[in-house]
């Protein structure tokens, strides 16, 4: 089946498609990106001047850089937590016979299929049951929840690859559990273990609805986001809406270049 | 230390081995079972109460039910989500399928950075992508004054938000990326050479498509229109916010019963029927597939 021209009419039809279809993908952030640095508070083109006037509001703005920090906080707890007991689970699971690991991959995948408003809801009466008030460790909570069976799967999977008998021969040439850990396993797996923290960051940094539910006044970006939204559209939130947008899209490329480096190995 | 050093490997190995993986996974199994199994337990027991004057009490009952199943209001709003979630797993899945096959046989040496960027835009961001529709298809949005200063309209439409064709734009947007996923990766298992096969055999591009391809993918197939069936059954950030007043879903009452109205009971029961709802409609569809392909 060889092809004259390099470009037949199949091609041609193929190049369309895939192009209109990551337009409609990233248009409305395009869109969002060019509109904050637009001078004029009109939301619609053409652009006559650049302006950085709506990133340097955001600079003065308290309620902004709390939200930030609340979010950059939040992430970073999420990742730390869910990559310590996601990793020890990955590592735990991978000496289990087969059974044993399809059941609890299965079992990993169940808070990812179920819906969030209503787990995060449950966990709000859970923890209204308890008499735990609302805040941001509650919603740390939530995300370690909702980000572990990523960083267990994906370690999990590296974890397979992973050759056992040079753990085996690091362990009988007298080498402790631990220091076999950290010179052997550790090393093989590193760039899966960072690579699963950072989606969990990307992840957690981007979660709405459970932060919305459990929460209470510590507001983070995505929160302080739909209160502005529901004031209304001003120019002003297309900078908060590209702060976020980078900072997700940042940890998520980060994350895909680590785990993909594992694949490559 | 010393004494571990003069066992035989085997026999050191058996001693820790049976304890020491469910040691490793406990922390998650222990996290797991408090704040997730346990809270999803009392949502199903809360459900069970009975509201009295703003105040629930253990008494049980199935009167929460029977108002959730029997109320037409919440029957026209399990219709309407149910309706709303079906049009947009099926365009998701119409939309990510010949992506995905394009990606895989037709531009297969740009597949890598392409499907790359499909998965980059899953961190597009949920309410910024909400936020980025609400300003394009707003009455003084982008498309509309594009349309109008091009002459293509006299005036701005209202249709394109508020409205239950902006809930499915903005749902089907975010859960593209999610549909491609599962289907690429089934879409890989097709070997070229069995479709160059069946191609030399004299087969039509429609019969190679209905007798290899479609059945090599379907478990991607069912895959993309679970996620997506159970992501929009229980949306409710975008009904509210692109949504008319008339377009809200199942989500936002089980949302208004548990804030608003404080009608904890109510709103548990909701969100249980939905849960039920909606595994059964998956099944359903399930089964059915699984009845077309044999």
């Amino acid at each position: 089946m060889k092809r004259k021209s390099p470009i037949s009419f199949k091609n041609l039809a193929g190049i369309l498609y895939v192009g209109f279809f990551l337009a409609f993908l990233f248009v409305p952030l395009i869109v969002m990106i060019l509109f904050s640095f637009n001078s004029s508070p009109r939301l619609s083109f053409p652009i006559h001047s650049l302006s950085l006037s709506w990133y340097r509001a955001l600079i003065d703005d308290e309620l902004f850089l709390d939200a930030f920090r609340r979010t950059l906080f939040l992430g970073l707890g999420t990742a730390i937590a869910s990559g310590i007991i996601g990793l020890l689970a990955a590592l735990g699971l991978v000496r289990l016979k087969l059974r044993v690991r399809t059941i609890a991959m299965g079992l990993a995948a169940v808070p990812l299929a179920f819906p969030a408003l209503l787990y995060a809801i449950a966990l709000a009466f859970f923890f209204n049951k308890i008499g735990v008030g609302f805040s941001l460790w509650t919603t740390l909570l939530g995300h370690v929840i909702l980000t572990m069976p990523f960083v267990f799967l994906i370690v999990g999977s590296a974890l397979e690859r992973f050759q056992f008998s040079m753990l085996e021969a690091a362990r009988d040439l007298g080498a402790g559990p631990f220091h076999a850990f950290r010179t052997i396993t550790l090393p093989h797996i590193l760039p899966a273990v960072v690579g699963a923290m950072l989606l969990a960051m990307a992840i957690s940094a981007d979660e709405f609805v459970v932060a919305f539910f459990t929460a209470g006044q510590a507001k983070t970006l995505p929160m302080l986001l739909y209160g502005r939204l529901n004031l209304g559209i001003t120019p002003a939130l297309n900078a908060v809406g590209v702060v976020l947008l980078v900072v997700t899209t940042l940890l998520a490329a980060l994350a895909a270049r680590s785990t993909r480096f594992q694949v490559e190995r | 230390m010393s004494i571990e050093f003069s066992q035989p490997a085997l026999v050191r190995i058996r001693n820790w081995r049976w304890l020491g993986p469910w040691l490793q996974l406990s922390p998650a199994a222990i996290i797991y079972a408090i704040f997730f199994v346990a809270p999803v337990a009392i949502l199903v027991t809360y459900s069970f109460y009975t509201f009295r004057e703003y105040n629930f009490d253990s008494d049980l009952t199935f009167a929460n039910y029977k108002y959730a199943l029997t109320n037409e209001v919440f029957r026209t709003l399990f219709l309407r989500t149910i309706k709303i979630a079906t049009i947009v797993s099926a365009l998701v899945v119409l939309l990510a399928y010949p992506f995905a096959w394009i990606l895989t046989f037709v531009l297969p040496k740009h597949r890598q950075i392409l499907y790359f960027l499909v998965v980059l835009s899953l961190f597009g961001g949920y309410l910024v992508r909400i936020y980025a529709w609400r300003t394009m298809l707003g009455r003084e949005g982008l498309i509309n004054t594009t349309l109008v200063s091009i002459g293509l309209i006299d005036e701005p439409v209202r249709f394109l938000l508020n409205s239950q064709y902006a809930i499915v734009v903005v749902m089907v947007n975010f859960l593209l990326p999610l549909g491609v996923l599962p289907i690429y990766n089934a879409m890989q298992n097709v070997s070229p050479k069995l479709i160059d096969a069946a191609r030399d055999l004299g087969s039509g591009p429609g019969h190679i498509l209905r007798r290899i391809v479609i059945p090599l993918t379907m478990r991607g197939v069912v895959t993309a229109v679970a996620f997506s069936f159970i992501a929009t059954a229980a949306e409710w950030v975008t009904p509210l916010l692109v949504g008319g007043t008339g377009d809200q879903m199942v989500g936002n009452e089980i949302s208004y019963q548990f804030g608003t109205a404080i009608n904890w009971p109510l709103g548990a029961a909701l969100a249980i029927t939905l849960i039920v709802a909606v595994i059964a409609f998956v099944g359903f569809i399930f089964g059915l597939l699984r009845l077309v392909i044999k």
